[in-house]
């Protein structure tokens, strides 16, 4: 969307969400602390804590608004600046706020982030989508708050956050999670990525298979993880035992193999759909003038058809990615590990700041997943001499 | 699709489909609590093969409540922000909105789930709560690219005719958004019942306690009840939007 005719008008956008900020800050509790890992926390609201230096803080929504009520690009511009220190500072208040409210850092209390911290940083990262989508420019801006947020963590400032003592009573098994769960989502995309291909040609070679095919697939995509998983079950379980060779090599009705299976079956409708749809959108002239050039069948394949076909293949790696990263977690349920485990064991223990350790991780790695990806399918399309889609 | 597995019957009729998987449904409500025989088989050791804590139907009811509530509100809010953002009044927040959902479908529906119970505790509420935020973004999003894929040309012609705002939404826009919206709404209802089975980790009431009862007690019947109660579900439901989704050529 291009800067609109109206961006000289007040950004109603932002003016909206600075009022949001406002009030957040004024009635939610930022953080709460507690003694220890059982008790429940006591909430500490932002006046409770600073009083009337509380208006500092204030200012941060106030300066958004004023520039939003100017609404000229250059207004925008400044109104960028306040929302990126905004969000650079955070890990910086919270690791002031755990100083001053947990002096001993090496005793059991801690603080534990408050719906008001949430919002709060909900609130701003609106304000930088609103500010992207109007200013275009500057995407490495959002690099400022990530090094701060690492900056904060490697120098042991935020040490008293429940979240981190988590983190710091089980690291060992958090990065044994960690890996394994990028293995699997790992495993599962380049399986699937292998399976679709061949399904796509096999497609493109008898078009009577694709009505079919993908039928059956979307039948699969249909059926909810957590059934599948148990529909894999006795299956897998009785092969197990039937075979000795499958359960030595870690195959049973729980654990890593019907998470794997899972995992691919839903992961090959959207990378079959993609790859037939970018193998039957290339220009049959394009194959036709390599075919003239002399180029032979594996030549007009590799360096033709395929390099034509990625952006669209890669759109189809990204969504089964994300989604696999997600459905990888349900797969903690059946045994499988990764970081979903920490999910279902702090449900267990009621411990929110357990879950929380492995929530944010898993929504890291699909947002990360889906900006790498979409940017990698923007590179391979925008390479000279390939009209855009 | 679905009908795809059964070309002949949907010459026929595409309702038959949902019929046959609801009929499936029911099926497997009355024949579950009496196959003892065959679950044993399952599960040789264990002192109970039938899933004893509630009665399916009950889990059943439930599951379809927690998700029909939750859709309802989806598709309300989910349909009311995409016309909002799309009349002149609240075009300024047209980016954000498509933005905001095209982001948060990158959210796995299980963090979501988890993230609200923190606030919420444990229960139903947190598990509807989860099911409608994470289910509007589909309905957004598609609501949108529904209503801005309408030719301009349609539009300008509807206004030289003389129609009013409100006619054009009511006899234009909303008709011929109808399919792709209706496509959203499939994709988070289907997500919306896989979600409310994990819900049962947080203490809601649905056919995902059996499986999760199974795993915790090692009882692979439990396990293979739910699944199948929970796949014909799913199934029903997929083939029913199918049956009204109008179809193109």
């Amino acid at each position: 969307m291009a800067v609109h005719s109206s961006s000289r008008a007040a950004n109603r956008v932002l003016l909206v969400l600075g009022l949001a900020l406002l009030a957040a800050l004024l009635t939610l509790d930022l953080a709460s602390v507690a003694p220890n890992r059982i008790l429940p926390g006591e909430g500490v609201s932002l006046w409770a804590w600073l009083g009337p230096w509380s208006a500092s803080v204030w200012a941060f929504p106030l300066l958004v608004m004023a520039f939003a009520w100017r609404g000229s690009a250059r207004a925008l511009v400044l109104a960028r600046v306040v929302v990126v220190a905004a969000l650079a500072l955070l890990p910086w208040v919270l690791a002031a706020f755990a100083a001053s409210r947990v002096p001993d850092a090496s005793s059991q209390a801690r603080v534990t982030l408050g719906a008001g911290f949430w919002v709060l940083l909900f609130l701003l990262l609106m304000c930088w989508v609103e500010l992207h989508a109007r200013l275009r420019h500057g995407l490495w801006l959002v690099l400022l708050p990530l090094l701060s947020l690492g900056l904060a963590l490697t120098q042991g400032h935020l040490e008293s956050l429940a979240l981190i003592r988590e983190y710091a009573s089980r690291s060992d098994a958090f990065h044994a999670a960690l890996r394994y769960h990028l293995l699997l989502v790992s495993a599962a995309v380049g399986l699937s990525l292998l399976l679709a291909f061949a399904l796509a040609l096999a497609m493109r070679r008898f078009p009577s298979l694709r009505r079919g095919g993908f039928a059956l697939l979307s039948l699969i995509q249909t059926i909810p993880s957590l059934a599948l998983f148990g529909l894999l079950l006795a299956p897998l379980a009785w092969l197990a035992a039937r075979y000795a060779w499958l359960g030595e090599l870690g195959v049973q009705g729980i654990g890593w193999a019907p998470a794997l299976i899972a995992l691919v079956g839903y992961s090959l409708l959207p990378m079959t759909r993609n790859s037939v749809v970018a193998l039957d959108g290339v220009d049959p002239r394009v194959v036709e003038a390599a075919r003239g050039m002399g180029m032979s069948p594996a030549q007009v394949f590799w360096r033709v058809r395929l390099p034509l076909a990625a952006p669209v293949i890669l759109e189809g790696i990204r969504i089964t990615t994300v989604q696999a990263v997600g459905l990888a977690a349900v797969a903690a349920l059946i045994g499988a590990g990764g970081l979903g485990t920490f999910i279902f064991q702090g449900l267990g223990q009621a411990a929110m700041d357990l879950v929380l350790l492995g929530a944010l991780p898993i929504l890291a790695l699909a947002v990360a997943a889906d900006s790498l990806l979409s940017a990698l399918a923007r590179l391979t399309r925008r390479q000279p001499g390939r009209e855009a889609r | 699709m679905i009908a795809g597995l059964a070309p002949s019957l949907s010459r026929y009729g595409r309702g038959l489909v949902p019929l046959l998987w609801g009929a499936g449904l029911v099926g497997l409500l009355t024949w579950l609590p009496r196959a003892e025989a065959w679950f044993r088989w399952l599960a040789p050791e264990a002192r109970e093969v039938i899933y004893p804590r509630d009665d399916f139907a009950v889990l059943l009811l439930n599951h379809l409540a927690l998700v029909g509530v939750a859709s309802g509100l989806a598709i309300l809010l989910g349909v009311g922000a995409a016309l909002a953002v799309t009349r002149p009044w609240g075009r300024d927040f047209l980016p954000l909105a498509s933005q905001l959902a095209a982001m948060g479908q990158t959210f796995p529906p299980v963090a979501v789930l988890a993230l609200a119970v923190p606030s919420l505790g444990f229960g139903a509420l947190p598990t509807v709560v989860a099911l409608v935020l994470y289910g509007l973004l589909p309905i957004l999003r598609n609501g949108l690219a529904g209503i801005e894929g309408i030719d301009p040309a349609v539009r300008e012609a509807a206004r030289g005719m003389g129609m009013s705002p409100g006619q054009i939404l009511w006899r234009l826009e909303l008709p011929l958004a109808a399919p792709v919206m209706l496509a959203g709404i499939r994709t988070s209802v289907t997500v919306g019942i896989a979600t409310a089975a994990i819900g049962s980790t947080i203490g809601a009431k649905t056919l995902g306690d059996p499986i999760i009862a199974g795993i915790v007690n090692g009882n692979s019947a439990y396990i293979l009840q739910g699944a199948l109660l929970i796949g014909v579900l799913a199934l029903t439901l997929d083939s029913l939007f199918e049956a009204v989704t109008p179809r193109r050529g």
